[in-house]
């Protein structure tokens, strides 16, 4: 009700007052401008943003969802190869439901950015009883309390298009009966005499058909008659069962009724669609499209929006790039700062920003919004379109002077662009080097060195881990990094090549002459390589402790002849203080 | 399953009719009540637990009702004819299992023998699975049927509320486990002697501010740890508070000991004042209390080691007894299961397997692998438990009065409680049978009290109460004699009834609580019309992603010209993607998996031109026994279509043929109109003796959708 009535007092240049969102003071109010669209002011924002995605350079957008990985192994790691953070994604993004998504086409000129933000209320309603958009989906109950928090209405999300639809239905069944008094009979009796049927009140006739060239056939046949408009009656399983021709009075009559069946169509369209026109219209504008975390927020946006995700990464990372063709990551961009690598999430790397580089950016929403109510839904989109502002300035990526036109730095932005890995060093070799010279902390090392452990006695920190195994095998000698990769499974690095492998190869011998080894494994302790991490996340073992799935996937893979295990083994960085710390956990 | 919404929004449209037409009654009458019914959220969740303690103690029976966000998580997980008992209840199984309970009405019921009534207290408790306390994540996630919430907003369920302020909950397999990592981890604390909190704080000093930080806070604290010697020894007090610009550092006494208060700082710089106090000062520890909002960041004096271990211990005992504090409150509203289930009253519902399955997963534990150890054990918890669509099917009385329509609970109240649904007030030998009951909340009592029109937990509860009442007293339960409350659990009028309940009522299946087998003759069954046959698990083969198009009649076609045309009883479609096939014989099953590999791995013309090369075109056509049926419903793992979820689970190839374990030939009773089950009459002459004619399942026109469970059954 308050979306609609502020329908009704548009353009008061009054800016809206949020006394209880001041967390952050270096955002000021006016920032959250957001246009928030349902679906009774959708057909309204469509023409809007329409209009500002083909105006503007680039498009941030960001998503709410009902959830992100139930255990902690599960949500991207540092340590994961672009397949497994793809699979990863790809899980989370068909187990979970979005709720908003955030629009916002925005452009930068100098030293301001001109920023068009939106967030669309989204729910998967199985309109048409067929599972789709979706059957079911989970919600963890911390996203849930989390929106619930920050205001987020969800009677609204869920009533708003039930209660339009009542109205609609209603109204249309005032109509029909309204006509029905005056032309119930005659339209009977031409009925019978004709022997076809009645399109709305003109007369019609169904001719079926066999084939798609039959189609053609009698489409050629029917340009004939100026009167007559063929009408497609689609079959169920695609294509089409027959061929449904109405008569017009008039010609006139037949342009009211084409204008009729186009908006009819567009209707259609648009109820069965719904948001897909915005994702479609973000598409062919071909404009740049920044993200947070992309692998995760275009996982969802792939599987809810275009088509069910495929299998492989590069599979997901062409069919995403043939509907968008530039999308950037400030997570990478951020990486490229360097010690920034840390700061995952958006204020605190926004605030890191101001600190550092001081130059002045202002952000200009022209769109005016009236109304007191909260309107802090879909705020990270605007985060992202300033962080990515100051970023291009940093990195230099947007020319500075007004005149130059976006295009001319496009290739600058090229290559940052479509990066869906963890690590962006691993991704393109490229860029080795400027990553090795800014941070300092980060390695890079192939994942053959990796080797995760787990069945350690009870609750144990990674530094009484590593402190234990140093003591109990000569391979642990060299220098290692033990880091839990949750509370019951550890991953070990070993820094110099070839250890990785002996140390598996004395736990699979049982820990013959290492007594400390033996007890261990008396005790419980397993290991694995790599391999069977990644085929865990292949075969999508979704155990909540990773230590179960590893105990799986090693179970099932002695089902298994050992395939090719001469295959290539990517590389992965190593940052000491990105990963998980058992007291964080 | 999914026809249960359109049948319970039926019953409320039904509901919500007849409570208006009672207001329209009773607008001329004077005792028009329409008080509302008692919601709980977590704000007054204590005090309308104190109330319900009393309520239960002292009540005759207690109905249940719970809301759920989806009852199935994916289409051929809905019940079928052709569900074996066991897989009946891992369906039900993964429901409990994936879905919340999102409200849950409780609704004491209890004889006023002065004033010749029931007196019943509807509670309508809203419920969101919040984590409180740290833990186990996956139990904070659950599934929503897209369907099920969409039936829930149209009955003006309140998300925001159940979200914001629903009360929350910890099983008592949660709290165990949540008291056993606390133990282990002060056990660990205990032998670590350093310091008592975050032990891990390893930071080293790089960066300039920070030495400098140190260095001042090092002085500061050094100042403050002298000026306590020295007012010891009788000297001026050398350090001064006003010295302190934003009074960061505040002298306090904790526990009988000078201590500073450290407020304002950021968490790396308090990181940074336990590393100075760690490393400089012997004799004062580092220590994190909770206050009454925030914890509380102090530096504590100890004056020798013995004192300092004192600290140290009650430190831990503090923190130990805090976070068992914070279990305790996280257990929420399992209090009231554990009242309802310490104080073994009757427990009422209708169709209410699932719901007591729900009752099982959330507030005591996981669900046992088959449902004879779970009935075991929620005999345990709940000794006596009765449902009222058992007893509206199996008594011939209430059948009578029900006149054998649909026993969905709106309707059931309807038929059973005139008075109370519709107000209308009957008089004379009619009225006399009527059971009356009077409706309290909080202060407010009303004879004719129907204030529940929307669709919600609480209300169905009252409702299910109303109509066991009704029931209790036709089949001869005298409540008037009785001077005092009537022991309805040991009543022998009602032994018959209870601790059954239907696992799947399209089955009409019922299972006795106190043994976990299936009732053998069934008492449901008079309920029934309509054509028996036996389903010969044994004989039957599941047969999935065979070519999208292919319709049954084809799939029946086929096997027909290789294996007689009396070699196929029916064909049943699980969704569109997979069907049941049952052989007349026992044999065929294997000869059928033997033929299909054997087709599929030669590749000559005869195998092409092979009657089945049109079911196993494609080469993706997978078949199986019934017992990977079982093994495919007992995955945690729920893809939409059968034949992903098949492969999901790992079932790739032609499943082996396991032996079948157990030999169960099951009567199911099928309502030939409503189920398009159609004799075929071809078979009939070649029936042996002692099996009933047999059927084939798929409708003429192939219509999937002819398949889905007929309405009337479905619903609860």
């Amino acid at each position: 009700m308050l979306l609609q009535r502020r329908l009704l007092c548009t353009q008061v240049p009054k800016r809206s007052i949020h006394p209880t969102h001041h967390q952050n003071s270096n955002l000021n109010n006016k920032k959250w401008a957001i246009k928030q669209v349902t679906k009774s002011n959708f057909a309204e924002a469509l023409e809007e943003i329409k209009t500002h995605i083909f105006n503007s350079d680039f498009i941030a957008v960001s998503l709410q969802k009902t959830g992100a990985f139930s255990s902690p192994w599960q949500k991207v790691l540092p340590f994961d190869t672009a397949e497994v953070a793809y699979l990863k994604a790809k899980y989370a993004a068909e187990r979970y439901q979005v709720l908003q998504f955030a629009v916002c086409p925005f452009s930068v000129k100098s030293s301001k950015i001109i920023a068009h933000p939106y967030n669309f209320h989204l729910f998967p309603r199985d309109e048409l009883k067929m599972g789709m958009p979706s059957y079911s989906f989970f919600c963890q109950s911390s996203y849930l309390t989390a929106m619930a928090r920050e205001g987020f209405d969800f009677n609204a999300c869920i009533y708003d298009d039930r209660i339009k639809s009542r109205i609609k239905i209603w109204k249309s069944t005032c109509q029909d009966s309204e006509k029905k008094t005056e032309d119930d009979l005659i339209s009977t009796l031409r009925k019978i005499v004709s022997g076809g049927e009645v399109f709305g009140s003109r007369p019609s006739l169904s001719i079926d058909i066999c084939s798609e060239r039959q189609v053609q056939l009698i489409l050629e046949m029917l340009h004939e008659f100026t009167d007559l408009v063929p009408l497609l009656v689609p079959a169920k399983g695609g294509g089409s069962q027959a061929i449904r021709v109405v008569l017009t009075s008039s010609n006139e009559d037949k342009n009211v009724f084409e204008k009729e069946l186009q908006l009819m169509e567009e209707e259609h369209n648009m109820q069965v669609r719904g948001f897909r026109e915005v994702v479609d219209l973000i598409s062919t504008s071909q404009k740049p499209v920044v993200a947070h975390n992309a692998i995760n927020e275009f996982a969802f946006i792939h599987s809810k929006f275009i088509a069910p995700l495929p299998s492989t990464v590069d599979e997901f990372r062409s069919s995403l790039c043939s509907v968008f063709s530039h999308i950037v990551d400030v997570n990478h961009l951020m990486r490229e700062i360097g010690p920034l690598n840390k700061v995952n999430n958006l204020p605190a790397a926004i605030l890191y920003l101001k600190r550092r580089f001081t130059r002045p950016l202002h952000m200009e929403i022209p769109q005016h919004i009236d109304g007191d109510e909260v309107r802090v839904h879909g705020r990270d989109v605007l985060r992202i379109s300033e962080l990515f502002a100051k970023l291009c300035l940093i990195l230099r990526i947007v020319p500075e002077s007004p005149e130059a036109d976006y295009s001319t730095s496009s290739s600058t932005l090229e290559c940052y662009a479509n990066v869906f890995n963890p690590c962006f060093i691993s991704s393109s070799d490229l860029l080795d080097d400027d990553v090795n010279i800014s941070t300092e902390k980060t390695r890079r090392i192939s994942v053959a060195n990796l080797v995760f452990l787990w069945g350690f006695r009870g609750m144990m920190s990674a530094r009484k881990l590593k402190s234990l195994l140093k003591g109990s095998h000569e391979v642990f000698s060299g220098e290692i990094d033990v880091r839990l990769a949750d509370r019951n499974c550890a991953i070990v690095v070993f820094w110099a090549p070839g250890f990785a492998e002996r140390f598996l190869e004395v736990m699979n011998s049982g820990g013959t002459n290492c007594e400390p080894i033996k007890d261990m494994i008396s005790e419980g302790l397993r290991a694995a390589c790599y391999r069977t991490y990644k085929r865990v996340c292949e075969r999508s073992i979704w155990e909540p402790s990773l230590a179960d799935a590893l105990e799986k996937a090693l179970e099932e893979a002695s089902d298994l002849p050992e395939a090719n295990s001469e295959e290539e083994l990517p590389a992965i960085c190593w940052d000491n203080d990105e990963l998980t710390n058992l007291d964080d956990l | 399953m999914k026809n249960l919404f359109t049948i319970r929004a039926f019953h409320k449209s039904l509901i919500s009719l007849s409570s208006s037409t009672r207001h329209f009654f009773c607008s001329s009458s004077s005792s028009a009540s329409t008080f509302a019914i008692k919601n709980v959220t977590k704000s007054n969740f204590e005090s309308a637990l104190n109330d319900l303690r009393l309520y239960v103690k002292d009540a005759d029976f207690v109905a249940v009702d719970l809301e759920m966000t989806g009852v199935t998580s994916a289409p051929w997980r809905e019940s079928f004819e052709l569900d074996r008992f066991d897989i009946q209840y891992l369906k039900v199984k993964d429901s409990a299992e994936k879905f919340a309970a999102v409200q849950f009405g409780v609704c004491p019921f209890r004889w006023e023998p002065h004033r010749q009534s029931f007196v019943a207290h509807p509670h309508n408790f809203y419920l969101f699975p919040r984590q409180e306390i740290k833990g186990d994540d996956t139990s904070y996630e659950f599934l929503c049927q897209t369907t099920s919430i969409d039936f829930l907003a149209k009955y003006q369920f309140d998300f925001n509320l159940c979200i914001r302020e629903g009360v929350s909950y910890l099983s008592r397999s949660q709290e165990k486990e949540a008291l056993g990592r606390l133990n282990a981890r002060y056990k660990d604390r205990l032998l670590d002697s350093s310091s008592c909190w975050r032990e891990g704080v390893d930071t080293k000093l790089v960066r300039v501010a920070d030495i400098l930080f140190s260095e001042r806070l090092k002085n500061k604290i050094a100042e403050w740890h002298d000026g306590l010697l020295g007012d010891r020894n009788g000297a001026s007090q050398t350090w001064k508070t006003s010295n302190d610009s934003k009074q960061q550092l505040k002298t306090i006494f904790f526990k009988m000991r000078p201590a500073l208060d450290l407020t304002g700082f950021t968490s790396h710089q308090l990181r940074l004042i336990q590393l100075v106090v760690k490393n400089h000062f012997e004799d004062l520890v580092y220590a994190c209390v909770a206050g009454e909002s925030s914890s509380q960041q102090l530096i504590v004096y100890t004056d020798s080691a013995s004192g300092r271990d004192l600290l140290m211990k009650e430190l831990k005992d503090c923190l130990c007894k805090e976070a068992e504090m914070k279990i305790k409150a996280a257990i929420g509203f399992r209090h009231v299961i554990d009242l309802l289930s310490s104080e073994k009253k009757l427990i009422v519902g209708h169709n209410s397997f699932l719901d007591i399955a729900h009752i099982y997963r959330k507030f005591i534990g996981p669900l046992p692998s088959t449902a004879k150890e779970y009935v075991i054990s929620i005999q345990k918890f709940f000794p006596y438990i009765v449902d009222t669509k058992v007893l509206l099917n199996a008594s011939t009385v209430c059948q009578k009065i029900s006149k054998k329509s649909s026993t969905s609970l709106s309707k059931a109240f309807a038929l059973l409680c005139p008075q109370i649904a519709s107000g209308v007030k009957t008089s004379g030998l009619a009225d006399k049978r009527l059971v009356k009951v009077e409706v309290q909340v909080d202060n407010k009592r009303s004879l004719n009290w129907n204030s529940g029109a929307k669709h919600e937990a609480g209300y169905d509860a009252f409702m299910t109460g109303c109509v066991f009442a009704q029931a209790c007293s036709h089949l001869g339960v005298d409540f008037t004699l009785n001077p005092s409350s009537v022991d309805l659990s040991h009543h022998e009028k009602l032994q018959e009834y209870i601790n059954l309940l239907y696992l799947s009522w399209i089955n009409g299946d019922i299972i006795d609580l106190k043994t976990g087998e299936r009732k053998a003759d069934s008492i449901c069954s008079k309920g029934f019309k309509a054509h028996h046959s036996k389903i010969l698990f044994s004989n039957t083969v599941l047969l999935w992603a065979f070519p999208a198009k292919l319709k049954a009649s084809e799939i029946r076609e086929c096997f027909c010209k290789v294996f007689g045309s009396s070699s196929i009883t029916f064909i049943y479609h699980v969704d569109k993607t997979a069907v049941f096939i049952q052989f007349s014989k026992q044999e065929l099953v294997s000869d059928f998996l033997v033929l299909k590999e054997t087709l599929e791995r030669s590749n000559d013309p005869i195998s092409v031109l092979h009657p089945l090369s049109k079911v196993l075109q494609g080469g993706r056509t997978r078949a199986a026994s019934y017992e990977v049926y079982k093994q495919i419903c007992s995955s945690t793992i729920s893809k939409v279509f059968f034949a992903d979820q098949a492969e999901a689970v790992g079932i790739e190839w032609n499943a082996k043929l396991s032996k079948p374990v157990l030999e169960v030939e099951r009567q199911v009773d099928f309502e030939a109109s409503e189920n398009q089950l159609y004799t075929d009459t071809r078979n009939e002459t070649e029936i042996v003796s002692g099996i009933d004619p047999p059927l084939y399942m798929h409708s003429p026109t192939d219509e999937l959708d002819s398949l889905c469970p007929a309405e009337a059954q479905m619903s609860k």
